[in-house]
């Protein structure tokens, strides 16, 4: 039998929206929760899989902390890609399987955002074959950097490093985080209640703060940087 | 029926999935689910490209007289539009006549999930029974609070007047039954569109289309439409005395209007998207969506002219029904798919609808 | 930089049937676990001694000594990452290995098209408890005595958790009729230069840099190094093996052929087939039908099923006995498809989509037939197949960079996309497809594709695991660990 609400209902149901209490929640009880079923840190990138749609047009979100953040921090920074462009842009056409690639400077980080076909291990390694130099010059921009110089040779720990800072990607489909943080986690078969679904993400975040939300829209999903180009007659 | 208490052995039958789905507050003499619904016509026009991938015959260069019926996924006879609940969009496209001058028809039917419950059958069985309506608690303010500070999600207040709660036994189902999953919060997360014509409609199961040459394809089928998909906000205050086009058939007044208003060349129109599975894709596993980066084609326009003239001959007496397909188009070995074509001839027989099109009987007792 | 080739200490302490293959008729591998960290050792000192009549000695690769008869019987280790756990090496030193040796090729499934029936938890033991999966200890002899006899030595110091046994067909075939190990790489310094290699073919494809397949020398792109696992004893001049269990669908395939070759009948196109003008060079006895399927299966895999290339059978007009050469390129107006197998693994120096990629991905494979005779007259369910090693000096850069994006996803042509490799590749009959070649009906003749559709998977994995093959010095090293 339903009632109409009490003013205790009433009061409960407007916390939500009630700054002391979304205060409360930040600086006590996520904490608590944090401390009692922390979740580890999910890898960055796609996850593999084996259908050519999940190989093809592939998110890349790649995010460098800047050593300077200042302004003339990001002025070097700034130069540094300038100088370096036409060197990038060549070496991606050498690559062979980049959509688009856009360098951004946000908040304290040096960002690379690409799209791109197939594993981004080859993606990289082959970039590097091409540009290691101008990598180098990058490196030297951001936290961490100075001990991959030179990327050429060492380029493992510099692909297992961008792997580090290419951000999580959230699944398109809300309930496979279980899935994946059951994973992570060496557990399989788990219940899971669907009203947790809101602590599980809270928790992920915590582990992951910065995560690409989905793994986004494409106009004409399914067909490589190379096939666009042959069909619309530029050769590839 | 069985007793509250005691659920139906498996193997899942027609009759009794639908003994399940009937409730106390619907109605036998029409549909167990999507009992509420109002049908439209128009016409399909296929895309340029359409013909490549399916030699189906509304797939051929034409345009192509369709009915349509949105509906209400719940089984209460009673409207309330408002209320979060899932939408249907069954459609019946009339196909060129054949040689001897029969008429052919073929359907789709979709809803506003992008993925079923179950995989099989009898767990649909054991799914529509954990799920099963129950009398409707308001959840106490000291449960709701101990959720607030687990940080899980407080349950859903009943709707004024809403004796009946539709997803506390699917969400306790869910917690064992993975595959369950994904369904049940898109669909206790789903609200109510502004209008029928404003939502996405997809048909989950995969059917196999084959082209002129021979080359078949595992698909999946949604309708987008083109003005766009938008939700009532339902953090309004309810209003129990509701200005005209927001009470609690407000969708079906929208529907009227809209359709009576739009002048000329201006119907409301819904792209028809095929996405193509690859292999590794769960082909016959309706539980499972498919992502975004599948290959999608546009197949085609639907566009909704009027509301049909009889509304229990060409809306509550049509079967429609996911197996009446025609050349070109076949059904995957998806279970569900298969058991639905079944059971929804079963529920068309119960309720007095029109003979069934498989039935044979003469093309003019079946359709207008 | 070091030297691209072996310097004198270098030479001698690699292990065998890297550089050059045994040929040997019979194998087995034996898939072994450290259950006594101490007796493992014990038994690599041993090996690599040669001292102890019970523990066989490593093989190493030997220059060719006039008067000295080759080995009749070798014996190999590889280590995968818990196996070198197993033994005791150093965190530091266990970190200082690639990722995708660390995790195994148990949980880089999704990577290598591992789905389906080819998933490892489809896989049997010892596979399914990869875990346990420490060394693989391979023996190559002339007879099963001496294969028993290594076992049972190796059995005393080590847990025998599983037994491949292998053998060679006759004319160096594999399952599915083709004539296998045609083209492997020929290494700078080591394989003799010249224009000509040792069958007296001109030579056309470049010799590679040592370092693709041993880690510290240089590779072919310019200032690129793989990291060397540390220790340095232990990892200089070692290299990595993908050692893989195929099971192979022979009459599957002998039924896919048959049923394209109606197919192409039916459609009408079977005599515009590219290769069927070679067919008659190359089977001189089979005709229609028979010959018909020949020209798929040739096109299919990128050669003959007699190991003639499709770009080089041509040669056959003038001199009918030539035999297969591995000297070819694809121009722009090949004879071979693009999909088929041998191309799209190994583009050479036709056009790719990577286009620093020529040349770069190589694989040095060695592989022998397992399970039951095959009797095409007699159709069976029995398992048979091929037990591959894939080696080189990187997998990520080498074996799984060819299997993720050019044997199966197809990326390195714009015209295979979207296309997995037809012999090996991770098809299901619902999705896949493959263009063959035709000639034009209309003059001047060129070459058109067709599609077909509907392979099946041809090749399901049942086990496999990556190892380390160090040298003997590496392997020195680990029996004198510690811990």
């Amino acid at each position: 039998m339903t009632s109409t609400p009490s003013w205790l209902d009433r009061f409960v149901d407007g916390l939500p929206d009630k700054g002391w209490f979304q205060f409360l929640a930040r600086n006590l009880v996520v904490p608590y929760w944090v401390w009692r079923d922390p979740r580890p840190k999910l890898p960055g990138g796609p996850r593999s899989a084996p259908q050519s749609g999940e190989n093809l047009q592939r998110m890349m979100n790649l995010i460098m902390p800047l050593k300077d953040p200042s302004p003339i921090g990001r002025a070097k920074a700034a130069l540094v890609v300038a100088q370096n462009v036409d060197e990038i842009f060549a070496g991606l056409d050498n690559v062979g399987t980049v959509h688009n690639a856009r360098f951004l400077l946000l908040g304290n980080n040096l960002c690379m955002i690409s799209v791109y076909d197939g594993d981004f291990t080859n993606y990289i390694r082959d970039f590097i074959a091409t540009i290691g130099s101008v990598f180098d010059a990058i490196m030297d921009l951001v936290e961490g950097g100075d001990d991959l110089k030179p990327t050429e040779q060492n380029i493992e720990r510099f692909i297992d490093w961008v792997h580090a800072h290419d951000l999580f990607q959230v699944p398109d489909f809300p309930t496979d985080l279980f899935t994946l943080q059951d994973e992570a986690r060496g557990l399989t078969g788990r219940d899971h209640s669907v009203l947790s679904l809101p602590r599980d993400y809270i928790l992920q975040f915590h582990a992951n703060p910065d995560v690409s939300l989905g793994g986004g829209y494409r106009a004409y999903p399914g067909v490589s940087a190379a096939q666009i180009r042959e069909s619309q007659g530029m050769g590839w | 029926m069985d007793s509250p208490d005691t659920p139906p052995p498996p193997p899942a039958t027609p009759q009794s999935i639908i003994d399940i789905l009937y409730r106390e507050d619907g109605d036998r003499a029409k549909r167990p689910v999507h009992t509420i619904g109002i049908a439209v016509r128009g016409f399909f026009a296929p895309s340029s490209v359409a013909s490549r991938y399916c030699r189906a015959a509304h797939f051929q260069p034409g345009r192509y007289p369709v009915i349509v019926r949105f509906s209400n996924g719940s089984g209460c006879k009673d409207p309330h539009d408002n209320w979060s609940d899932v939408r249907g969009m069954a459609t019946r496209f009339t196909l060129p006549a054949t040689a001897g001058g029969k008429k052919t028809y073929t359907d789709l039917i979709a809803m506003t999930l992008n993925e079923f419950f179950s995989k099989t059958p009898d767990d649909f069985q054991e799914f529509a029974w954990a799920a099963r309506p129950v009398p409707y608690v308001r959840q106490s303010a000291w449960r709701k609070l101990l959720a607030l500070l687990r940080l899980t999600l407080p349950l859903r207040d009943p709707y004024p007047g809403e004796t009946i709660s539709p997803d506390l036994g699917a969400i306790n189902y869910a917690t064992t039954n993975a595959a369950a999953r994904p369904g049940v919060v898109e669909a206790a997360g789903i609200g109510a569109p502004v209008s029928y014509l404003r939502a996405a409609y997809h048909a989950v199961h995969t059917f196999i289309v084959t082209n002129s040459d021979g080359v078949q394809r595992p698909v999946r089928f949604s309708w987008q439409p083109v003005l766009g998909v938008q939700t009532l906000d339902q953090k309004a205050p309810y209003d129990p005395d509701p200005e005209p086009g927001n009470g609690d058939s407000y969708l079906q007044d929208e529907l009227r209007h809209r359709l009576l208003t739009s002048i000329g060349k201006d119907h409301p129109r819904f792209s028809l998207m095929m996405t193509i599975g690859e292999a590794g894709d769960a082909l016959d596993d309706p539980t499972r969506p498919w992502p975004p980066r599948r290959v999608r084609i546009m197949m085609g326009t639907l566009s909704v002219h009027e509301i049909v003239s009889d509304p229990d001959a060409d809306c509550e007496r049509l079967c429609f029904n996911p197996g009446l397909l025609t050349d070109g188009i076949e059904m995957s070995a998806d279970k569900v798919l298969k058991f639905r074509v079944e059971t929804y001839k079963l529920s068309g027989r119960m309720r007095g609808a029109r003979e069934c099109p498989f039935s044979g009987a003469s093309p003019d007792d079946v359709h207008p | 930089m070091t030297a691209g080739y072996l310097v004198e200490d270098e030479i001698g302490i690699v292990q065998g049937n890297i550089l050059r293959g045994y040929k040997l008729p019979y194998v087995r591998h034996l898939v072994l676990e450290v259950a006594d960290r101490t007796a493992a050792r014990a038994f690599l000192g041993a090996a690599v001694a040669g001292d102890n009549p019970d523990v066989p000695q490593i093989t190493t690769e030997q220059p060719d000594r006039p008067g000295v008869p080759k080995a009749t019987v070798t014996f190999n280790l590889g280590f995968t990452w818990q196996g070198l756990k197993a033994l005791g090496l150093a965190d530091q030193e266990l970190r200082s290995f690639p990722t995708e040796f660390i995790e195994g090729m148990t949980r880089r499934a999704a990577k290598l098209g591992d789905f389906g029936d080819s998933d490892p938890c489809h896989w049997p033991s010892p596979y399914r408890q990869p875990d346990r999966v420490h060394v693989i200890a391979s023996v190559y002899a002339t007879d099963e005595g001496e294969l028993n006899t290594v076992q049972d030595q190796v059995s005393r110091s080590f847990k025998v958790i599983g037994v491949h046994n292998g053998y060679a067909l006759p004319e160096g075939k594999v399952y599915f009729g083709y004539k296998d190990g045609m083209s492997q790489p020929r290494f700078v310094g080591f394989h003799g230069s010249g224009p000509r290699d040792g069958k007296n073919h001109r030579i056309v494809e470049p010799e590679d840099p040592l370092g693709t397949v041993l880690l510290g020398k240089p590779t072919r792109l310019r200032d690129l190094e793989y990291a060397i696992p540390q220790p340095d004893q232990l990892g200089r001049l070692g290299t990595f093996n993908a050692f893989r269990v195929l099971q192979q669908d022979c009459f599957g395939f002998e039924d896919f052929l048959t049923s394209t070759a109606e197919l192409l009948q039916k459609q009408g196109v079977a005599d515009r087939l590219v290769g069927n003008e070679h067919a008659k060079l190359v089977y001189p006895e089979l005709k229609g039908r028979d010959a018909l399927r020949e020209v798929i299966a040739a096109q299919l895999c990128g050669r003959w099923r007699t190991g003639m290339p499709m770009q080089l059978a041509g040669i056959l007009k003038s001199n009918p006995d030539a035999q297969p050469s591995n000297q070819f390129d694809y121009g722009s107006h090949a004879l071979c498809p693009v999909g088929s197998h041998i191309r799209r693994n190994n583009p050479r120096g036709g056009e790719v989509v990577q286009r620093i990629a020529n040349f770069t991905r190589r694989l040095i494979r060695r592989g022998m037939c397992y399970g039951h005779p095959l009797d095409l007259k007699r159709p069976d369910n029995l398992e048979r197949g091929l037990l591959g090693n894939f080696i080189g000096a990187s997998l990520g850069a080498q074996f799984e960079a060819v299997m993720c994006d050019w044997l199966n996803l197809g990326l390195n042509s714009p015209e295979i996309t979207g296309s997995n490799d037809p012999l090996l590749g991770a098809n299901t009959v619902e999705t896949s497809w493959f263009d063959l070649n035709l000639w034009t009906e209309v003059k001047p003749k060129t070459i058109e594709k067709h599609r077909i559709h509907g392979l099946p998977r041809f090749v399901t994995t049942r086990g496999g695991a990556y190892t380390f093959l160090p040298t003997v010095a590496g392997i020195s090293y680990l029996a004198g660990l510690r811990s």
